[in-house]
């Protein structure tokens, strides 16, 4: 690690009621870093990044953006911090058009000139989505609504990016177009926490990978050491 | 089918039911009302380039809906009055057929001009002639000798209603079934301070604020236990106090607390239990004194409070506190993902839903002079829900003319047309049709019937985002063959 952690997890517990999701998972995000978290169906990724993003609230353990403990603060501020979720399965606003959906995603912010601005750059990255400004998201082909939940957690200026499995779903040239536009997100300067299936990918943008395991943290190392890692090509990555 | 005749026929259909029903001159405001409906309907369909061509489009939708309603003239003077012995003169029905028919001509080519003008003034000006109607009916009424006014008014009460519910429901997405609770909370906020109940006489144009506050307060705290509950939980709960303020205030008219042996109330009268609060004070104005007799400065103060809401609720939705409603309604968790205080958005819904029942409490309770628990239960709740969704939820146009439908159908015209098949029955030689008590027994299962009939004809609700959908089907049609192509992985 290069520099001062932006986003620090510390043994994070968390529970659905009695399931214990998360069996003290650690770890950190360094600024300006792209880290990705893998594991198979059920490990805890989604649970994770819920945490991070005050969705649910650990039952022991801190999680601490830039120094400050954010796990008993609502989800609702933790947006206003900059700390930006695109969620599993998207969940996009079916009935709003593409537009307001962009717009929902700077909910936090009053500044109409800067907003303006950042629907053109969220444009710029996924002309598709302005072709189709009118359309309502429900309406919109999965690949699109994937376009879209990013595109509308970029509205919110995040200074951390949390992408739940941003590649499911989609055609192999659109999974790489969507890698692309990580890549590039991430060039300006925003920082990413990466959940995926596809580890293969991941870890090709990625600085830095931990692999999760039933709630646990099992491994954590570069990304291009845990590619090479015998253990995860077997598990994650399908090499024998 | 010619677009324009289809809308004049559905037009027609209003024309055609009000003025066979109701009877006599009402004809002429069948035939408005007819005209202006298929006028509405027919620029619905194709766009109106000029003023031209809305005269002649509205031309054409109104005589078609005209004609209708003056079939429904000719069969009620011609074919029922002489069934049920009510002589007819043949040439007053001709003359009022006719009446009908020129009407809707008049009010097709009216609507449709209108509706020819460039874009903002059309819009403008469509909504300024229902204004006029609005404001132009009390002077109809007298002058066709209607007498309807005291059920106008009612009427207007419960739209001003539905307006507040379609914030709770069709903005919020919060299914409400106790709505009736917070018109009850307003009425009797107005029954304890303005009237002889404990002595206070507060002005009605103080009162009424304080009312919707009330109301608000009580949306809270009402909504507040709700908060983690979704869909039909939530409904359940709200069912619940919808249940309870009516019980209570049937109940509180002998409150005796006592805490540690000090007694700070005894036998105390909150809300005069079953017989209500009687005679809550009415509004005067500027030394003008409302009075139950003379109808119309009521009417007008209730539309006056319409309008005021309606401008207050098109701010609202347009808000911060709209979008954020919006964005919960349609995903809840990704509404929060966003930045969204679910708890604070959920509360103000119920508490500005609650505060426009609040006005309408406050109106009806000086209105009406005498409240009871037993007018706020469950059917004012339901009918209220059917209103908004009926219309089309989230929409003001629709909550308002759902309302007006639902309404004068329950009000006027279901009775109506119970003295009419009483009539028929009774004047019928067959005896087991003269037992029949059409009035009470048939009622309430025609206004089910018609209910479920519209629901079925259009389930999107009477004023469905036209524009919209076309919108979205071309668009579906464009990606269709894209997405084929493109995302070949995911159809897998
Ligand atoms: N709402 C919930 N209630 C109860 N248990 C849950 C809930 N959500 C997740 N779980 C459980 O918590 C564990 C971790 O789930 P999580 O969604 O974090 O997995 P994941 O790593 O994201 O998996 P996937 O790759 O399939 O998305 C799983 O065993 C899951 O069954
Ligand atoms: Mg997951």
């Amino acid at each position: 690690m290069t520099n001062a952690p932006v986003l620090e997890l510390k043994n994070v517990h968390t529970y659905y009621g009695n399931i214990h999701a998360l069996k003290g998972v650690s770890l950190t995000v360094g600024k300006g870093e792209v880290v990705t978290l893998i594991g198979s169906n059920g490990a805890g990724k989604s649970t994770t990044l819920r945490t991070i993003s005050g969705l649910l609230k650990p039952r022991q353990g801190e999680v601490l953006l830039e120094g400050e403990r954010i796990d008993q603060v609502p989800a609702h501020k933790i947006v206003e911090r900059g700390v930006l979720q695109s969620p599993e399965g998207r969940r996009i606003f079916p009935r709003l058009t593409v537009k307001d959906n962009l717009l929902m995603g700077a909910f936090t912010r009053s500044d109409k000139a800067e907003i303006e601005q950042d629907l053109e750059r969220v444009y710029g990255l996924f002309p598709r989505l302005k072709e189709r400004v009118a359309q309502r998201g429900g309406t919109l082909s999965g690949g699109e609504q994937q376009m879209l939940a990013i595109g509308r957690a970029m509205m919110g200026r995040p200074r951390v990016l949390l992408l739940d499995e941003p590649s499911m779903g989609l055609a192999p040239v659109l999974v790489e177009q969507i890698f692309n536009i990580i890549r590039e997100i991430n060039s300006q300067g925003i920082t990413i926490l990466l959940v995926e299936q596809n580890a293969l990918m991941a870890l090709g943008v990625a600085n830095r990978g931990y692999v999760l395991q039933t709630g646990q943290i099992v491994l954590s190392d570069d990304a291009k050491a845990l590619a090479a890692n015998e253990m995860v090509q077997k598990a994650y990555l399908g090499i024998e | 089918m010619n677009s324009r005749i289809r809308a004049g026929l559905i037009g027609g259909i209003f024309g055609l039911l009000i003025s066979l029903v109701s009877g006599g001159q009402i004809a002429y405001l069948a035939g408005i009302i007819a005209g202006a409906i298929a006028s509405q309907l027919a620029a619905q369909e194709e766009d109106v380039a000029s003023v031209r061509a809305g005269i002649q489009l509205g031309l054409r939708a109104g005589l078609v809906a005209g004609a209708l309603t003056a079939l429904g003239v000719f069969i009620r003077g011609f074919l029922i009055n002489p069934l049920v012995n009510v002589s007819a003169d043949a040439s007053v029905v001709f003359m009022l057929g006719l009446g009908g028919l020129v009407m809707a001509g008049v009010a097709g080519v009216v609507f449709g001009a209108i509706r020819g003008l460039p874009s903002p003034q059309n819009r403008f000006g469509t909504l300024l002639a229902f204004g006029l109607l609005a404001v132009a009916y009390p002077f109809l009424d007298s002058l066709l000798n209607l007498r309807f006014m005291n059920e106008v008014i009612p009427v207007l009460i419960f739209i001003l209603m539905a307006l507040g519910l379609n914030i709770v429901v069709g903005y919020a997405g919060l299914l409400d079934l106790g709505y009736a609770a917070f018109f009850a909370i307003g009425a009797y906020t107005t029954g304890m301070l303005a009237s002889p109940h404990f002595g206070i006489s507060m002005p009605f144009w103080i009162v009424i604020w304080i009312a919707a506050a009330v109301a608000a307060l009580f949306g809270i705290l009402l909504g507040a236990p709700t908060l983690p509950l979704r869909g039909d939980y939530l409904a359940i709960v709200t069912l619940g106090f919808g249940e309870i303020v009516p019980i209570a205030a049937n109940n509180l008219d002998n409150v005796t607390i006592s805490i540690l042996g000090v007694t700070l109330l005894e036998n105390f009268d909150l809300t005069g239990g079953p017989r209500g609060i009687n005679p809550i004070n009415r509004p005067s104005l500027f030394g003008y004194a409302f009075e139950p007799s003379q109808p119309i400065p009521w009417y007008f103060l209730i539309l006056g409070l319409i309008v005021f809401s309606i401008f207050f609720i098109l701010r609202l939705r347009n808000s911060r506190l709209g979008r954020a409603w919006s964005a919960m309604r349609e995903d809840e968790l990704a509404a929060s993902a966003m930045g969204i205080n679910l708890v604070r958005t959920k509360l103000l819904a119920f508490a500005m839903g609650a505060t426009f029942s609040g006005f309408a409490g406050a109106f009806y309770g000086s209105f009406i002079s005498a409240i009871t628990p037993a007018s706020f239960g469950f059917d004012v709740s339901v009918i209220l829900l059917c209103m908004v969704i009926l219309g089309g939820l989230g929409n003001i146009t629709g909550v308002i003319l759902g309302g007006l439908i639902i309404q004068f159908a329950d009000r006027l015209f279901l009775p109506q047309l119970g003295d009419v098949v009483q009539g028929l029955l009774q004047n019928s030689n067959i005896e087991v049709l003269k037992e029949i008590n059409f009035k009470t027994d048939f009622r309430t299962m025609l206004f089910g019937l018609t209910l479920v009939i519209m629901m079925l004809v259009r389930p999107e609700g009477l004023v469905p985002n036209e524009r919209r959908r076309r919108e979205l089907h071309a668009d579906d049609e464009a990606t269709a063959h894209e997405r084929q192509t493109l995302y070949d992985a995911e159809q897998a």
